[in-house]
């Protein structure tokens, strides 16, 4: 397997805390890895800076050869309308639009008529389950429902990478085990690469590779 | 869903409100405007002149309209002369107090643009054709139970009636009998009465009607003024006891006063219109920036989390506010023609001075009563000017709301929304 990313010396600090301090790592494409650690340990700080959705203050974060940290916001939003999936902990749908609309959002802002944007939706409905619950909205729906709407969204950019922020985190067992099925079942069968971020033993244990943060370290790979 | 569809639902309120005031209220002052123009139709005219003299000792006889004076070839031809007048008419209002009754009569040249006026609301018969003959008000031919072809006695002239006019209520000189302008000079050169109060030549009249471009109106206006003006002190008193300059010179703009007072409301409307704009436009603003940044910004932040760009959500913003002015413009746009359309059927009164075509105020209760009332439709329509201009000022509220917007998604980071939130 070849490096999807690279990640050399990031760091990153907010106010009164340094959330990541001098970590370097690389995730495999087509790998299942799980980003371990305690909470306050830099596991969604570290998840976010490979998203983009925060800058590191220090070192450089290659994403398929390219350099992410040198983007803009603009060129960031295009990089993760491009390439990349996100799954949050608390599912993060928008509440006035419905299942349909909600999967088919990151399309939006792509010259698209609206059907053909719909379909798509439905498509990836389909791929987690859901074809049953397109006219719902959010709050009509189980919490698993919801982050399976969640998955379908970061999937319908057909992604290289999907980044789940403790995924399982809201969920009750029965229910955090059948969506980490779905994403495990999603790395196997359609090669896609998961980096996920979780404090569930079990769920760790089931991956590829662990990667244990402490206080924005890396203790051991 | 219900809460945002709340706050849209209030947001093209306010536009309508905004839309319909804009076009209504401006409208009405327009045709407030409007109205007081219309005394002058009838006349064919734009300006009133008239001078002001002495009032007779005894309301006997033959005696000119109170206080009208005469008004000569010399000063005829002194308004005649001024730059922007492009015709006159002239006329002689007469009291006549006859042993059995009293009436107005006014001596009319057929011909001219006042005298067409008068031919043109003849109801029935025809117009006179000769020195004798006349035409009655339908209102007074009623009361005396007159008609085509009867006679009417004036001064102990007698003349015959060839037509009858409903003048009473649609003339801003409304009278009784209109005769031939040569025998109603007649009648006043050889009243003993009218002579003893004001020096009367055979050729005078006492009233001008001046037809002038309405562009020029007011610079005419200042012009017969100031040339009427020179050398003459104060013409007198009205019965009411008001002191009155030498010269009246009545404009649609001095008869704006004399509308009844709903309308001087249009004015006050629309200066409040102008504060309620603003207020509008403000309210608006606060209640989509307050709802975009408060309830919104959590959307904003999962937008840019799964790949929008500021201008990706720019877009969406201005979508929806421009669905919102489109939508509360168009039925704004609709209300206001309906509402347009109802004032378009309720009537207007303007009150015409006394001093132009009064009654003889000890004939009647109250001297307050004596000026003429005029009743018109509201000649209100529905203006484009304003549709369009209401319509720029909503789409410079949409891009104003979307531009502050835009400003305020800018500063948004996505995790610092998501994470707090």
């Amino acid at each position: 397997m070849s490096d999807l990313i690279t990640v050399k010396n990031v760091s990153k600090t907010f106010v009164k805390a340094r959330a990541v301090s001098n970590v370097s790592l690389t995730v495999k494409d087509g790998e299942l890895l799980a980003i371990q650690g305690a909470s306050g340990s830099g596991k969604t700080t570290l998840l976010n800076l490979l998203t983009g959705l925060e800058q590191a203050d220090e070192g450089e974060i290659l994403f398929d050869g390219e350099n992410i940290t040198s983007m803009n916001e603009d060129q960031l939003a295009l990089f993760r309308r491009g390439h990349v999936g996100i799954v949050f902990q608390f599912f993060n749908l928008i509440p006035t639009l419905n299942v349909v609309e909600n999967i088919a959002l990151p399309l939006f802002p792509v010259r698209m008529a609206r059907d053909d944007m719909l379909n798509r939706g439905k498509v990836s409905a389909e791929k987690v389950g859901l074809s049953h619950r397109l006219d719902h909205y959010p709050n009509e729906l189980s919490g698993g429902e919801q982050q399976r709407v969640a998955i379908a969204r970061a999937l319908i950019v057909d992604p290289k990478v999907i980044f789940a922020d403790e995924p399982t985190g809201n969920l009750d067992e029965k229910t955090g085990g059948m969506i980490f099925e779905l994403l495990k079942n999603l790395n196997k069968n359609r090669d896609l690469t998961i980096v996920m971020a979780t404090h569930d033993q079990s769920i760790a244990a089931a991956s590829h590779r662990i990667i244990k943060l402490r206080d924005g370290m890396i203790n051991n790979e | 869903m219900r809460k945002r569809r709340s706050k849209y639902a209030l947001n093209v309120s306010v536009i309508i409100l905004l839309v319909i005031l804009l076009i209504t209220l401006n409208s009405l002052s327009l045709a407030y405007k409007d109205v007081a123009g219309l005394p002058f139709k009838s006349i064919n005219s734009t300006i009133i002149v008239q001078r002001n003299g002495n009032v007779p000792e005894n309301m006997t006889g033959v005696v000119l309209s109170c206080s009208s004076a005469p008004i000569g070839a010399d000063y005829l031809s002194k308004v005649k002369g001024v730059d922007g007048v492009k015709d006159i008419s002239d006329g002689l209002l007469l009291w006549v107090f006859d042993h059995d009754n009293f009436k107005r009569v006014f001596g009319v040249n057929w011909n001219d643009g006042f005298g067409r006026g008068i031919v043109s609301e003849i109801s029935v018969g025809s117009a006179p054709q000769t020195s004798s003959e006349v035409l009655v008000d339908k209102a007074y031919a009623d009361h005396y139970d007159l008609g085509v072809n009867r006679q009417v006695s004036v001064s102990g002239v007698d003349f015959r009636i060839s037509g009858i006019i409903e003048s009473s209520g649609k003339n801003v000189i409304p009278s009784d009998v209109y005769v031939p302008l040569t025998s109603a000079q007649t009648l006043a050169y050889n009243s003993r009465n009218l002579q003893a109060t004001e020096r009367f030549s055979e050729t005078d009249v006492n009233v001008v009607f001046v037809d002038v471009d309405q562009v020029n109106l007011k610079q005419v206006s200042q012009k017969l003024n100031n040339i009427l003006s020179v050398g003459q002190s104060t013409g007198g008193n009205t019965p009411t006891g008001q002191v009155i300059g030498s010269y009246s010179i009545y404009t649609p703009t001095s008869f704006e006063n004399q509308i009844s007072s709903v309308f001087k409301l249009s004015d006050q409307l629309t200066l409040i219109l102008s504060l309620i704009v603003p207020i509008g436009a403000i309210l608006i603003i606060a209640n989509s920036s307050s709802h975009t940044l408060l309830e919104r910004r959590r959307e904003f932040g999962i937008m840019k989390a799964v790949g929008f760009r500021n201008r990706d959500i720019q877009q969406v913003v201005f979508s929806e506010t421009l669905l919102q002015v489109l939508i509360g413009y168009v039925a704004g746009l609709i209300l206001s023609f309906i509402v347009i359309a109802l004032l378009a059927r309720t009537t207007v009164s303007v009150n015409v001075p006394w001093e132009v075509g009064g009654y003889p105020h000890f004939l009647l209760p109250n001297p307050n009563l004596a000026g003429t009332v005029l009743t018109y439709l509201l000649p209100i329509s529905f203006q484009v000017t304003y549709a369009l201009l209401s319509g720029a000022i909503v789409v410079a509220i949409g891009l104003l709301t979307t531009m502050i917007l835009a400003r305020r998604i800018n500063g948004l980071k996505a995790m610092e929304v998501l994470r707090y939130e």
